[in-house]
């Protein structure tokens, strides 16, 4: 698993490759983390390279959401591999968040 | 066809990933289609999870987790077995309130709601003091 952050204002966005797992959720989520420390409210997660997220993924990803929506933001993810978008699904993830198709998209819901 | 594979699993948190990057590798190697082998993973890597984490105390002083796998041109199938404390991940795990916001969701429960889902037959039995999970999936 890797993160890969760029930021603009109070808005970031983290691709994130490869998989995540009980074995680095932890990890996963100490990156999370300090994205949103730096006074990230509004984050965009792009799973364009995740290939892999287990419910241990998802629980930091909750997380995420919730701490960014009590800064008074959120999370909003892209570019998710149809697998994954099952997992989300099935897991009801997409009630928590929003999906779009690329980081732009995203970005833009924030602006409103 | 018909072919097997035995492994056993350690009680390290990586143990559940080398397990199912073990699988990953033998559903590859017999060209199973990819959302078959991601969805037997995932429910794979979910179940050992629990195991690592849950079944066994400190105390205990000759743990064993083993996963043997079969696939035959009708299914693929997985025994998982451990001699930790008696768990049936299907009826004793929390369902998760999928209705709940953000704020009021609980984190556990899901991985366990994701087997469900994902994997076709499941059945669970305590035999002789191990814990027995069987996984089929039809091909």
């Amino acid at each position: 698993m890797n993160v890969e952050t760029s930021y603009s204002g109070s808005t970031a966005v983290a691709v994130v490759d490869g998989r995540v797992d009980s074995a680095n959720a932890k990890d996963f989520d100490e990156e999370l983390s300090a994205i949103i420390d730096r006074g990230v409210s509004s984050l965009v997660v792009d799973c364009g390279g995740l290939n892999y997220i287990s419910s241990a993924g998802l629980r930091v990803l909750l997380i995420a959401i919730r701490k960014t929506n009590e800064a008074g933001g959120g999370l909003a993810l892209c570019a998710v591999p149809d697998h994954i978008r099952e997992v989300l699904e099935v897991s009801g993830f997409v009630r928590l968040t929003k999906v779009f198709a690329t980081a732009d998209e995203a970005r833009a819901s924030f602006a409103g | 066809m018909d072919v097997k594979l035995e492994m056993e699993v350690g009680l390290g948190q990586d143990e559940p990933r080398r397990a199912v990057e073990r699988f990953e590798r033998f559903a590859n190697a017999h060209e199973l289609p990819m959302g078959l082998v991601f969805k037997f993973q995932l429910a794979l890597d979910e179940l050992l999870t629990n195991v690592v984490s849950y079944a066994f105390d400190e105390s205990e002083s000759d743990p064993v987790i083993t996963v043997g796998l079969r696939l035959t041109d009708a299914q693929l199938e997985a025994v998982l077995q451990d001699n930790g404390r008696p768990f049936n991940p299907l009826l004793d795990a929390p369902e998760p309130d999928l209705e709940l916001s953000a704020a009021d969701r609980r984190v556990g429960g899901l991985g366990i709601h994701l087997t469900k889902a994902f994997v076709h037959g499941l059945r669970y039995e305590r035999v002789d003091g191990w814990n027995r999970l069987n996984l089929v999936q039809p091909l």
